[in-house]
């Protein structure tokens, strides 16, 4: 089943239209003559262009298609051509929210998921080899890299027999068209408050575990986790690979030399090795206690739809994060605002939602760890 | 960011660095075994693919060894309001590092330079005159450093720039060759960039026979010179035809 829209005095405006305005428009002429994929690109590029001539022109254009043809919607069988697809492109560029809508009345979205279904997750720890913990989390194509590095310091005198973890989310400018270098995003502080205020308080790690020497020395975890592709449920993303990393975590055995510093017990200094003995050699891995994960949901009418992708999450804004741990028991709940209103029922229901999608986390986390192990 | 409240204290790392130096004399040798066995004019193995961000409009992921870098590329798109009216397209080029890149965290080098040496050994090679008055974007982030990262950075961004359809006379590859004592290893490992005496880089197009770049630094003899050129360069039109192929490859999948 395909949707196709008919607009035929679309292409033709578009054209002339577009080339007056300051921007040239790459590719425009080869539309019809390259193959799909590089339609598809620049005809992206095209609508992604919005200055406020653009705008103001799709806003005239979307009433003269309105008032002239009220009924450009049918579905018809089969494959559709070239011809069609740039037309539904075009046609989901021009008037999202009502792109959106129709799939949902139809209880299917426009990459084929039902409303409550995630998208493909995939795990792979042990990707960056310099770090002492990492892992690769993809959610359909959203990316994210997490590595840990483990530095010591002198513990504050308030807790000496504690550790630290210090996180952070970066959004580097490969991942979006939105971010430029030296202008950070304004989504990744916010990713990267709620990523600690969750790891911290979910108690999965205890920081007593990251102590070296009382009052001397302790471990500071430094977990970066880097957006590679940006493509909606960040949130969900980065704990994944966060706590992926976690799992990873290998802590390096270290010894305190004569300085009364913490230094690495390697194969180099093992004359040194034999008068300082390794103070963590037990303590090789975190125990990880109840592991948190998320799932974001969008609220849009009465619809809820489960792990959304960036367009969606442009559209349709009212958004709910939902963190659950490994018992099902509730971390965080996060809802920024957003015109819908979520009543309790909806939370209910996000929350089955999630509890589905913990199982299915764990099970990808739980293969991961044994692929690695196997290797 | 710190999970504790109050200043982050101050950390260091527990892996030696600082007495490293002192082992700089073997290299001086006329027999010794690089760091990952390999032969002084073998290059590492290149993996590359296209394709690795999908919000971008081409991309490449490369990892040569252990250093693993992805460049995406957005546009052509409207150039900076503040930009003067220009009839032929602009290139911005940003690199950036991970903080994990690096074996000391946040050690990374200073990236403004690699980024302009980036813009010199591209904008050569690609038709500016076919997207006037806009910008094209060169973003890298270096995942992990393993030795040649600009190398390695420019030639995934030519294959970025193909994918994204950007036109271009050739693609880009890059080679370099460190000089260490009497011997010549060609696309080093970090540990051999921190000891060499001397580096030689060289961006070419390969089927065009054409040098976009060529950056020499360090301690060089003529005869020295003239050698290292001519295994870039022979190395260069071989890691030419491996992104070919990559770039024949993903043409493939794609349209199947």
């Amino acid at each position: 089943m395909a949707v196709r829209f008919y607009r035929p005095v679309f292409a033709l405006q578009l054209t002339p239209a577009l080339n007056s305005f300051h921007t040239p428009i790459v590719g425009i002429k080869s539309l019809k003559l390259s193959p799909a994929s590089t339609v598809n690109t620049h005809f992206v590029h095209l609508l992604r262009r919005t200055n406020k001539q653009t705008y103001l022109f799709n806003l005239r254009l979307h009433r003269l298609i309105i008032s002239s043809d009220t009924k450009m919607v049918e579905t018809v069988n089969g494959a559709s051509d070239l011809s069609s697809e740039m037309e539904v492109d075009a046609f989901r560029r021009l008037f999202p929210l009502r792109f959106h809508e129709r799939h949902l009345l139809e209880s299917v979205r426009p990459d084929a998921r039902s409303l409550s279904k995630a998208r493909d997750t995939s795990l792979a720890l042990g990707a960056v080899a310099s770090a002492d913990g990492s892992a690769l989390a993809k959610i359909g194509s959203t990316t994210m890299l997490a590595a840990i590095k483990m530095e010591v310091m002198t513990p504050a005198n308030e807790t000496p027999d504690e550790g630290c973890i210090a996180i952070e989310f970066h959004m580097p400018a490969i991942c979006s068209p939105i971010v430029r270098p030296g202008r950070p995003a304004e989504a990744a502080p916010v990713v990267s408050k709620q990523l600690s205020d969750t790891i911290i308080s979910s108690g999965m790690i205890d920081l007593k575990e990251l102590s070296l020497v009382s009052g001397k020395a302790a471990w500071m975890a430094y977990l970066d986790i880097y957006c590679l592709d940006a493509d909606g449920a960040l949130f969900d993303a980065a704990l994944l690979a966060a706590v992926a990393a976690f799992s990873h975590l290998q802590i390096p055995v270290v010894s305190l030399n004569d300085e009364g510093r913490i230094v690495v017990c390697s194969k180099e200094n093992e004359g040194e090795k034999l008068k300082n003995k390794p103070v963590n050699e037990e303590k090789r891995k975190l125990k990880l206690r109840s592991i948190p994960f998320g799932l974001t949901c969008i609220i849009h009418k009465n619809f809820i739809l489960a792990d959304p992708t960036a367009e969606e999450e442009s559209i349709m804004e009212t958004l709910i994060t939902i963190v659950l741990d490994s018992s099902y028991q509730l971390v965080s709940l996060y809802k920024p605002g957003g015109p819908a209103l979520a009543f309790e029922s909806i939370i209910q229901d996000c929350i089955a939602l999630s509890r589905q999608r913990v199982k299915e986390l764990q099970t990808i986390l739980n293969e991961a760890i044994c692929d690695m192990e196997v290797d | 960011m710190a999970a504790k409240g109050g200043a982050a204290p101050a950390t260091y790392s527990p892996s030696p660095t600082t007495h490293k130096k002192k082992r700089a004399p073997i290299f001086t040798d006329v027999d010794w075994v690089r760091p990952d066995g390999r032969d002084f004019h073998h290059c590492r193995p290149a993996f590359l693919r296209t394709g690795a961000v999908n919000a971008a409009s081409g991309s490449a992921y490369a990892e040569f060894g252990n250093t693993k870098v992805i460049v995406s590329i957005f546009g052509p798109r409207e150039s900076k309001k503040a930009m003067m009216y220009s009839d032929i397209g602009r290139l911005n080029c940003n690199v950036s590092y991970t903080t994990f890149a690096t074996p000391i965290r946040g050690q990374a080098l200073d990236n403004k330079d690699i980024s302009a040496q980036l813009h010199k050994s591209l904008e050569g090679a690609i038709m500016l005159d076919t997207f006037p008055k806009t910008t094209v974007d060169v973003f890298a982030l270096v995942l992990e450093s393993g030795g040649c990262d600009l190398p390695v950075v420019i030639s995934c961004a030519s294959l970025a720039l193909a994918d994204a359809g950007i036109m271009m006379y050739d693609l880009v590859a890059a080679v370099s060759v460190s000089c260490l004592g009497k011997n010549l290893v060609i696309d080093p490992v970090s540990e051999e960039e921190n000891y060499q005496d001397g580096s030689l880089m060289i961006t070419c197009l390969p089927s065009r026979n054409e040098v976009t770049q060529l950056t020499i630094t360090g301690e060089w003899s003529t005869p020295k010179i003239h050698e290292a050129m001519e295994l870039c360069l022979d190395a260069c039109s071989k890691l030419g035809k491996i992104m070919r192929s990559c770039l024949k490859e993903s043409a493939s999948t794609s349209q199947e």
